[in-house]
C-alpha cells in the first residue's frame, strides 16, 4: 500500500514536470509572403532555436483586405492568435472596432522596453487617445531606386554615385527628360496600380504641405490636383512607363529598360538577390527627392499587437511569452532591416552595423520626412482611399480621367463612405 | 378505409416524413434563417460580427441616397444585357452546329464544354494573361483596331464591362450548349422528316419546327441566366475590382465591400435584400413574359 502510495505520488510529480517544461505557445499570425516573409521565417526559428520555454508557431496569411477581415472575425468569435503583424495606417479604423488590446509602459518595462525607444511619429500613430495599441516592428517607405551605369552615362551621378540635382519639380523633370534623349530609355519606372499611385500621390501632396482627410472631409483639393497633374505629366510626356503592372514595372527597371523606379523599400531584397546572381547592374536607391516646398515621403510600419479578444483574452504566462518575443524580435531587427525596412527600434537604428548597411543608410535620412496615412478609418492600407486610388488615380495616369474630376470624385466617393 | 390500409397509409407518412425530414431541417438552418436574419440585421446597424440595434429605415434611406449603389445596380443591368440573350444564342448555335457532327462530335462537345468545368480564378487568370498589355497573345487582334497600340481593357471604361461580359459567355456557355443538345435530341425526328417532303428549306424548319419545339428549353436557359448573371461578382471582383471608376462595380461588390472593408453588417444586408428583391421580381416577369410567348 505503502509503495502505491509512493508511487502515485510519483507519477503526479513526473505529469506536473512534464506539464511544467512544456513551452508555452505563441500563436502568431503575419501577411509577410515576398522577400521579407522568408527573412521573417528566419527569425521566428531561430527564436525558437534559443528559447526552450516559448515556441512561436506561425502561420503567413494573405495581406490586404483578405487578412484584415480575417482578424475580425477570428477576434469577434474567440479564435484569433496571440500576436499578429498589424499596420500602423490600419490603427484609425482596428482601435474603435475594439480589435486590438492595449499595452501599459510596465508590461513593456518587464521585457525591457521602454517608448522612449521608438522615434516619436511612430509612437504617435501607434497611439489612439493616450493608449499605445501596437510596437512597431519597422518604418517602410516608398524609395527612388536608380540605374547607376545608365545615370551615370548621361552625368547625373556625383563623385559619391549619388543622383544629383533632383531637387525641385523642373530640375526632375529636366533630368528626366535628359535620359530619356540621351539614353534612349525610360526615364521612371511606376506601377500603374492602386498601392504606388496612392503612395506617390500622397508624397506629393505631403511635399506641398498639404493633408488628405480631415474629420470627414476630403481636403486635397487643389494640392491634390498639382501632385495628381505632375504624376499624369510625367506618364503622357513619355518620362513614366505607360500603363504597366506591378511586376511589369519591376521588371522594366530589372532589365534596364527604365532608368529608375519608385516602389517600396521592401522591393530591396529582389534587387539585392539579383545582384548577387550577377544579374543586376549597379544600383542605389534615394529618399524620394523634395519636388515641392518641403520633403515628406509616404511611410508605413509593421507593428505588433495582441488582439483583443473577450473569448480567447491573451494574458497571464501568455501575455509574457509574447511580450518576450516582441522584445526580442525588435532587439534583433537587424536582420529585418536586410528586408530594406528601416527598423522601427532606435538602438537598432543607433547601432554602427545599421549605419554601415546599404542600401539603407543613403536612404535611412527619410525617417525624418515619414508621412504616415491619414487618420481615418477609410484610410491605411488595403482600405477604401487604396481602392479610390486605384479606381480613380490610375484611371487618371493613364489619361482616361481629367485630373480634376479625378480628386473631385475621390473627394465624393470617400466622404460618402464617411458618413 | 379498412383498418389494414390505413395502417399502411400512416407508415407511407412516416417513411416520407423520415427521408424528408434532414433535408428540411438543413433547409431551414442554413437557407431559411440566414435569410430571415439578413431581413432582421437590414434593420439594424449591426457591424460585420454580432447583432447591432434597431434604426429603423436608417440604411434604406442610405441606400436610396447612395450614388454608387444606383451605379451598381445600372452596371448590374448592363452586365445582364450584355450577357444573358448572348450566351444563350451562343448556346443554341453551337448545339445547332454540334448536333449536326457525327463522328467528332463528342470531340467538339468536349472543347466547347471544357471552360465550364474550369473554377473562376483559372478562368479569370487566363484572360488576365491572355489579354495582358505587354505579354497577351489577345493585344495582336486587339492592335489592329487601336493604331497598334495596346489596348489595356480592364482599365479602359468602355471596355471593362464588355470584356468582363465576354469571359464570362466563354466560360457559360458550354453549359446552356448542352442543355440545348438535349432538348434537340428530344425532338422527334419524324417532324423533320416530314418537312422535308414537303420541300420546307432549313430556315423555315427552324423557323416552324425546332424553334418553337425547343421553346420550354430556351425559356428555362433564358431564366437560369437571368437569375445567375444577376448575382455577378467573381469575375468582376477578380478582373476589375469594380473599376475603373466605377464602371464595373455591381450590386453584390458593393455589398462585399460594405459588409467585410467598411465592416456595416447592417447596410450590407439592406444591399443584399434589395438584390434579393430584383431577383425575384425580374424572374417573376420572366416567367410570365416567357410563358406567353410559349402560348403563341
Amino acid at each position: 500500500m505503502k509503495n502505491l502510495r509512493s508511487l502515485s505520488v510519483a507519477i503526479v510529480l513526473a505529469v506536473l514536470g512534464l506539464v511544467y517544461a512544456q513551452p508555452v505557445e505563441v500563436v502568431w499570425w503575419d501577411f509577410l509572403g515576398g522577400g521579407d516573409g522568408v527573412r521573417m521565417k528566419a527569425l521566428i526559428d531561430e527564436f525558437n532555436a534559443t528559447h526552450d520555454d516559448i515556441q512561436i508557431n506561425g502561420t503567413t496569411l494573405e495581406w490586404g483586405v483578405p487578412y484584415y477581415t480575417k482578424v475580425q472575425t477570428s477576434v469577434a468569435v474567440g479564435e484569433s492568435p496571440d500576436i499578429m503583424t498589424y499596420h500602423l495606417s490600419r490603427f484609425p479604423s482596428a482601435v474603435p472596432q475594439g480589435l486590438l488590446r492595449p499595452f501599459s509602459e510596465e508590461e513593456l518595462a518587464g521585457v525591457g522596453l521602454s517608448l522612449g525607444d521608438y522615434f516619436e511619429g511612430e509612437i504617435e500613430k501607434a497611439t489612439v487617445d493616450g493608449q499605445v495599441y501596437g510596437i512597431p516592428l519597422d518604418i517602410h517607405a516608398i524609395v527612388l531606386y536608380y540605374n547607376k551605369e545608365i545615370l551615370g552615362s548621361v552625368g547625373l551621378l556625383d563623385e559619391n554615385g549619388l543622383p544629383a540635382g533632383f531637387d525641385g519639380l523642373d530640375n526632375f523633370n529636366a533630368a528626366m527628360q535628359k535620359i530619356k534623349d540621351e539614353a534612349g530609355v525610360i526615364p521612371l519606372s511606376i506601377e500603374h496600380g492602386s498601392g504606388t499611385a496612392w503612395r506617390i500621390f500622397y508624397s506629393l501632396l505631403g511635399q506641398q504641405g498639404a493633408s488628405f482627410i480631415e474629420g470627414n472631409e476630403v481636403v486635397a483639393g487643389e494640392a491634390g490636383v498639382t501632385a495628381l497633374q505632375t504624376m499624369t505629366d510625367w506618364v503622357s510626356e513619355g518620362l513614366a512607363s505607360d500603363f504597366v503592372d506591378y511586376n511589369a514595372s519591376k521588371a522594366l527597371f530589372a532589365s534596364g529598360e527604365a532608368a529608375m523606379h519608385i516602389n517600396g523599400v521592401w522591393e530591396v531584397p529582389t534587387w539585392v538577390d539579383f545582384a548577387a546572381a550577377g544579374e543586376l547592374f549597379e544600383w542605389g536607391a534615394i529618399e524620394i527627392p523634395t519636388l515641392f516646398a518641403q520633403p515628406a515621403t509616404w511611410a508605413d510600419s509593421h507593428a505588433f499587437v495582441i488582439p483583443n479578444s473577450e473569448a480567447r483574452p491573451v494574458e497571464g504566462e501568455k501575455l509574457q511569452a509574447v511580450l518576450e518575443v516582441i522584445s526580442w524580435m525588435n532587439k534583433n531587427s537587424l536582420f529585418w532591416a536586410t528586408a530594406g525596412h528601416i527598423p522601427g527600434y532606435a538602438p537598432v537604428v543607433a547601432s554602427d552595423e545599421y549605419q554601415a548597411m546599404e542600401p539603407n543608410a543613403t536612404y535611412a535620412s527619410l525617417a525624418n520626412n515619414v508621412l504616415f496615412d491619414p487618420d481615418s478609418p477609410v484610410a491605411g492600407v488595403a482600405s477604401p482611399t487604396y481602392d479610390a486610388a486605384g479606381n480613380l488615380l490610375v484611371p487618371a495616369l493613364s489619361g482616361q480621367l481629367p485630373v480634376e474630376r479625378a480628386i473631385q470624385m475621390m473627394k465624393q466617393e470617400l466622404e460618402s463612405q464617411l458618413r | 378505409m379498412k383498418p389494414k390500409s390505413r395502417r399502411r397509409n400512416l407508415r407511407m407518412w412516416r417513411d416520407a416524413f423520415l427521408l424528408v425530414t434532414p433535408f428540411t431541417l438543413l433547409y431551414l438552418i442554413f437557407f431559411i434563417f440566414p435569410t430571415f436574419r439578413m431581413v432582421q440585421l437590414s434593420f439594424t446597424n449591426a457591424p460585420l460580427v454580432g447583432s447591432g440595434e434597431f434604426n429603423g429605415l436608417a440604411n434604406y434611406q442610405r441606400l436610396i441616397n447612395d450614388w454608387v449603389f444606383w451605379k451598381s445596380l445600372k452596371n448590374t443591368g448592363y452586365f445582364v444585357l450584355l450577357t444573358v440573350v448572348p450566351n444563350t444564342a451562343f448556346g443554341l448555335m453551337f448545339a445547332l452546329m454540334v448536333v449536326r457532327l457525327k463522328r467528332i462530335q463528342s470531340m467538339v462537345l468536349a472543347a466547347f464544354f471544357l471552360p465550364f468545368m474550369l473554377p473562376v480564378s483559372v478562368v479569370t487568370l487566363t484572360w488576365q494573361w491572355l489579354l495582358d498589355t505587354q505579354f497577351g497573345i489577345s493585344q495582336y487582334v486587339l492592335r489592329l483596331f487601336n493604331e497598334g497600340k495596346s489596348i489595356a481593357v480592364f482599365n479602359d471604361p468602355n471596355w471593362a464591362m464588355p470584356v468582363v461580359a465576354f469571359v464570362t459567355i466563354w466560360w457559360k456557355v458550354g453549359f446552356n450548349m448542352l442543355l440545348f443538345i438535349a432538348g434537340l435530341q428530344a425532338i422527334s425526328k419524324e417532324y423533320y422528316e416530314a418537312a422535308s417532303l414537303d420541300g420546307a428549306n432549313n430556315l423555315q424548319i427552324f423557323r416552324h419546327i425546332t424553334w418553337p419545339l425547343l421553346w420550354p428549353i430556351t425559356a428555362l436557359v433564358l431564366t437560369l441566366q437571368l437569375i445567375a448573371q444577376l448575382k455577378i461578382f467573381d469575375q468582376v471582383y477578380l478582373l476589375t475590382g469594380g473599376g475603373p471608376f466605377n464602371s464595373t462595380i455591381v450590386v453584390l461588390q458593393l455589398m462585399y465591400r460594405e459588409a467585410f472593408q467598411n465592416n456595416r453588417g447592417g447596410y450590407a444586408s439592406a444591399i443584399a435584400l434589395v438584390l434579393f428583391i430584383v431577383i425575384m421580381v425580374a424572374s417573376i416577369i420572366q416567367y410570365r413574359v416567357l410563358r406567353t410567348g410559349a402560348a403563341r
